[in-house]
């Protein structure tokens, strides 16, 4: 039995016509890290929600089928319950400070004071996640006067403190440098395997082909494709149904049609393509 | 970035170190003595020698006269010459400016209750800048007021200044487009129409959203919360606080009492 486990799940708002998610069936293994991608309008953030519990008991409006998460039913569960064991980051890191706390390590600290952790394994497991990210230098800096990439951090200590077994985050890295994500891709692979489930909204293929266990495409509320990063980050439908795709892959197809691509895979990260275009067989050496 | 909307100052004092509801309470014994105890001179003597003592043991007897100068002197002044003009009391007249007059009831009336608001803001002022409002809204939790309460005091606290700075953003985007937002009185006014509709309705989408981060992180989970925060309580706390009651209760019944 899969750790998270959608079956035909179709959602609809309480005030659209027409359904966001579309018979979605999604299963997840506890400890693999997936990401979801698609154009906009495709549903991620909803399918965030559903997953998180928001998607019904927040937001209303019809669902049917069954979402699972540990064998507990979504249906069953109240939401202050679920979100002891799903924990939520979004796109957007001002509206994620809970404006109730003057200091960033005093933010991080909210949810466990929620929660009733006591007070001394609060401050070693706020210390602890602050280092994990590396915000501890912004400790006693007010989570008002950080930069957006810097709240999205916090943002994200803030859920990993609470050590949810399943992590879904929603474009976490989309303020943030290069350096920033590759340090944030890295703190997700680290959680993964350290057996915490992930499903991660993100557009920035190469990071998802480099980190991913597993992609999803979500298009018009229904999956897509689900695959291996590189089987599905490199597949034609992409491109066609207005998925951003690796410029990697753009090059490397174009050079498949005029036969200087000789490798059965189209690459998605620079280093893919510098070696499949290299190596022997590969179409570099004319 | 824009300053946080609190007048909190840290320091290290006795007062600082006060548990917040001791010190509420404090605030409270002197206000309703203020108004209760039935000794012409009690609000008085509370404004010009206990408040100042109490700033400087606060050790912020430097902040608090800036702020009794700059704010509660003049209100005080206003409010007494409006009592005093105005007051249709007594009948020997002291004090004449064409068709106003102050009879000497109405000047000693005026003056006890220009004093009475003296200690009130006074108190309130003492109590804001040795109080950490956090520490404030933690301690009241603990002491049964609902999360929600105090989440709603302190997230307004925190979010008018970021509300003020996205304003100003949003009329720096509209002057950018070409509104004039300079000039006389209509044209100022004008120019608030296509403020109010970005910040109000963006501030709605932003409730949503919030309210969805804080319930991620368990808000209303079931759970007794704890505080990352110990608050001082001391015996020295809960032994001040009797004697507080104790005085509230005396003037309470020395007004009836004596009336």
């Amino acid at each position: 039995m899969a750790f998270v486990n959608f079956q035909n799940v179709t959602y609809k708002y309480p005030l659209t016509k027409t359904p966001v998610l579309k018979n979605i069936n999604l299963q997840v293994n506890e400890g693999e890290f997936i990401a979801v991608m698609g154009p906009n309008g495709a549903g991620k953030s909803t399918l965030c929600y559903a997953l998180a519990g928001f998607v019904p008991h927040f937001f209303k409006g019809e669902i049917s089928g069954e979402i699972e998460v540990d064998g507990k039913k979504s249906s069953e569960s109240t939401l202050d319950e679920w979100v002891l064991n799903v924990g939520l980051a979004f796109q957007n890191p001002f509206n994620q400070i809970s404006g109730a706390k003057y200091t960033v390590f005093e933010e991080i600290a909210f949810g466990l004071e929620n929660i009733g952790v006591p007070r001394n394994e609060m401050k070693d497991r706020v210390d602890e996640a602050m280092a994990l990210t590396g915000i501890r230098d912004l400790a006693d800096r007010s989570p008002y006067s950080l930069s957006g990439g810097q709240q999205q951090r916090v943002a994200l200590t803030s859920i990993l403190v609470m050590r949810p077994r399943l992590l879904v985050l929603d474009e976490p890295t989309s303020q943030m440098d290069p350096i920033g994500t590759r340090e944030v891709f890295g703190v997700v692979r680290k959680m993964a395997e350290e057996g915490m489930t992930v499903v991660m909204v993100e557009h920035k293929v190469e990071w998802i082909a480099h980190f991913a266990d597993r992609v999803i495409a979500l298009n018009e509320g229904q999956v897509l494709m689900e695959g291996k990063p590189n089987e599905v980050l490199t597949a034609d439908l992409l491109p066609e149904k207005g998925f951003g795709i690796s410029r990697y892959t753009s090059v490397a197809r174009q050079a498949q049609q005029q036969g200087l691509w000789k490798q059965k895979q189209l690459p998605v990260t620079l280093f893919e393509a510098a070696e499949g275009f290299t190596s022997k067989g590969g179409g570099g050496s004319n | 970035m824009p300053e946080r909307l609190s007048f909190h100052i840290k320091r290290d004092s006795a007062l600082h170190h006060l548990n917040p509801l001791t010190k509420l309470l404090l605030v409270l014994t002197l206000i309703l003595t203020a108004f209760l105890a039935p000794f012409y001179w009690t609000p008085h003597i509370l404004a010009v020698l206990f408040i100042p003592l109490l700033s400087i043991l606060g050790k912020v007897g430097r902040e608090y006269f800036s702020t009794a100068i700059r704010l509660i002197l003049p209100a005080a002044t206003f409010l007494f010459a409006m009592q005093a003009f105005f007051q249709p009391v007594g009948e020997e007249i002291i004090f004449e400016f064409y068709f106003l007059d102050i009879t000497r009831e109405s000047f000693l009336f005026a003056f006890s209750n220009a004093m009475r608001i003296v200690v009130m803001v006074s108190a309130f002022t003492i109590f804001l800048l040795t109080t950490h409002p956090s520490e404030l809204m933690s301690d009241l939790t603990r002491r049964g007021l609902p999360g929600q309460f105090a989440y709603v005091i302190i997230s307004t606290l925190q979010i008018l200044p970021q509300m003020q700075a996205k304003a100003q953003t949003i009329i720096s985007a509209q002057r950018s487009r070409g509104l004039e937002t300079e000039g006389g009185f209509f044209k100022r006014a004008g120019a608030l129409v296509p403020l109010i509709g970005p910040l109000v309705f963006g501030s709605l989408v932003e409730v949503e959203e919030r309210a969805i981060a804080i319930e991620a992180r368990g808000f209303t989970s079931k759970h007794v919360k704890t505080s990352l925060h110990e608050i001082p309580d001391t015996s020295t706390d809960k032994l001040l606080r009797w004697f507080l009651t104790a005085l509230i209760l005396a003037s309470i019944g020395l007004r009836i009492w004596l009336s």
